[in-house]
């Protein structure tokens, strides 16, 4: 699937000893990942009184109370369910639109003053959450943004933005100029080139841009903490709230984290092929 | 895409003064309204942050700015819990960012030299990775609770009864292995990515010379994915700064202070007790140590030809 297969067998000549220790290694590295993933999903099917028993239980008649409760009754999961998939979706959707436009643009320029103007996209990016936070809250409480949608998706255009520009930015860079060159000399204007011969050659950038960007955002805690209200919650908030000092109800908890965990592992895994160059925003390509 | 409309819009009108922007033609164009919204959610806050940090910010009965002259700096070297803050800060990225770097590349390589299964394996190592940093926090008070957690229970077999969370340093400790847990696959992952695309003809060489597996690690591998290797460290600096969303979730800074790094004091100073002017001092120096990291990567970057 990867362009992994291309160094197959490498070091044949590891002696036996060394080929067992690094099975060992990796499937002590396997049980270290897979174990809370696993024991999380588990409890997520167990009843109340079994997900806090004093001897961990792996024999239990499964039930989908856990699930069931979340969906029902006073603290209803839908609103929170249906605010993550507005914020993170019009989030990345439009991160990798404008990333796309700005990414073009940044790899086609040749202006002077692009090495800053690099620089600048890429420290936006990496800026604390907590230091960006802080002055949000005040712009936001001035403008009436906070508890609104919009205000979420416009926080959340702050770190994947800078990240869509650049990441698009790469993809656009490897596809030589003589691409729309051509293009314009059999009559197409430069918008044209860019949208009939370019973004087509681009779709797996396009894809990897919008998925990474859908998953931080879905799993943005810090924003959705200071930002948002009673009407625009978050699962990851909903989550977290279910910590109150009377007590937690774990069963509810990690049917909870399922739900938030579970499509961000499915579509994280789609775009598995492109993920290297993705999270190092185009600085290691995998193939 | 009312943003879209309008950035464009405003580019097209001042492309009429061309010579002095130093955006010029269909590059500018399509620059400008993603540089738009980014300067609205990324300089306007730098510009409040500033300032907010040469105040009092008063928040009941309507926002309110009062001029504090360089208070909130003094404060800042007269702090003595903030120096803790700060040195906690230090512990935690060096253990966390040490920890993963050492065994995402070790990993890698356990990978690389696996022969049946490697994208298996790969595929289901990266799961953490996509998890939610607040369901890895919530995940890891419910693993180690002292009285139904997992893991304590699988320490008490070993003979260790204690609280996890209740002690300052298996407290911290936990904290980091949980956020190693989620982003040494991310350390895997990079270092794989640069293993791979090691000339097979050269390893071939080294065996050839009689060079055993630990020699040729040392002398051909490993020089030869430093740079990959780079890059990965650089990209886990500035994450390993920017979330607190472990640390807020499971001990909230406690117990005694042991796990309140900078950023769970910022969110702290503004949020909890409402000193707005502190809290922006502090994250103002944030930003100065994240600035450095993301000069070097886009110089390391410049080097491969990546930025121009």
């Amino acid at each position: 699937m990867t362009a992994s297969t291309t160094g197959a067998g490498p070091l044949e000549h590891g002696g036996r000893g060394s080929r067992i220790l690094v099975r060992v290694l990796v499937v002590t590295a396997l049980i270290w990942t897979l174990v809370p993933l696993g024991w999380m999903l588990l409890s997520s099917f167990k009843p109340t009184a079994e997900v806090t028993a004093a001897t961990p239980d792996v024999w239990f008649g499964p039930t989908l109370d856990n699930y069931r409760n979340l969906f029902s009754g006073g603290n209803n999961l839908g609103p929170y369910l249906r605010n993550s998939v507005v914020a993170a979706g019009c989030s990345a959707l439009l991160a990798t639109a404008l990333g796309a436009l700005a990414g073009y643009g940044l790899a086609r320029t040749k202006a002077r003053g692009k090495h800053h103007l690099s620089f600048w996209i890429i420290s936006t990016r990496m800026a604390p959450i907590a230091a960006v936070v802080l002055p949000i809250f005040l712009i936001f409480r001035t403008l009436g943004l906070i508890d609104t949608l919009p205000g979420l998706v416009l926080a959340y255009l702050s770190f994947n933005l800078p990240f869509a520009i650049w990441l698009l930015n790469a993809f656009f860079a490897q596809l030589p100029p003589a691409l729309e060159e051509s293009a314009q000399v059999a009559g197409c204007t430069s918008w044209q080139a860019f949208r009939h011969v370019i973004l087509p050659l681009t779709r797996p950038g396009l894809v990897t841009t919008f998925v990474l960007c859908l998953v931080f955002s879905w799993n943005d805690y810090a924003f959705a903490l200071v930002l948002s209200g009673p009407r625009t919650q978050t699962l990851p908030i909903a989550a977290s709230q279910l910590v109150t000092q009377t007590g937690i109800d774990w069963g509810q908890l990690t049917a909870i984290g399922t739900v938030v965990v579970v499509p961000m592992m499915l579509v994280g895994l789609a775009v598995r092929r492109w993920l290297v160059t993705g999270l190092t925003m185009g600085a290691v390509t995998g193939e | 895409m009312g943003s879209l409309t309008t950035g464009l819009r405003r580019d097209g009108r001042s492309s009429g003064r061309r010579s002095r922007i130093p955006l010029p033609g269909f590059a500018g164009r399509m620059m400008a309204p993603g540089l738009l919204v980014l300067a609205g959610v990324s300089l306007l806050p730098f510009a409040a942050v500033v300032i907010m940090s040469f105040s009092r910010v008063h928040l009941l009965g309507g926002l309110r700015l009062e001029g504090a002259g360089a208070d909130n700096w003094t404060r800042l070297f007269t702090d003595p819990d903030m120096a803790w803050a700060w040195a906690r800060t230090a512990g935690y990225f060096l253990l966390t960012v040490g920890g993963e770097m050492v065994l995402g590349t070790l990993l890698a390589i356990c990978l690389w030299r696996l022969r049946h299964g490697r994208n298996a394996a790969l595929s289901l190592l990266l799961l953490p990775m996509f998890v939610a940093p607040v369901i890895v926090g919530l995940l890891g008070r419910f693993l180690t609770d002292s009285t139904f957690g997992l893991y304590s229970w699988l320490l008490g077999q070993a003979g260790y009864h204690g609280d996890l969370m209740g002690d300052k340093t298996t407290a911290f400790l936990s904290v980091t292995l949980m956020d190693i847990w989620e982003w040494t696959p991310l350390v895997t992952l990079i270092a794989l990515a640069g293993l791979t695309s090691v000339p097979s003809s050269v390893l071939e060489a080294a065996s050839l010379d009689g060079a055993g597996m630990p020699r040729t690690l040392r002398h051909i591998v490993l020089p030869a994915i430093a740079p990959v290797l780079l890059v990965a460290l650089l990209i886990r600096s500035m994450d390993a700064l920017r979330y607190f969303d472990i640390i807020w979730n499971t001990t909230g800074g406690g117990p005694a202070d042991a796990t309140k790094t900078a950023s769970v004091r910022l969110y702290e100073t503004a949020f909890r007790f409402f000193d707005f002017g502190y809290a922006a001092v502090t994250g103002l120096l944030m930003l100065a140590v994240t600035t450095v990291v993301a000069r070097y990567f886009v110089r390391l970057l410049d080097r491969k030809g990546l930025a121009r």
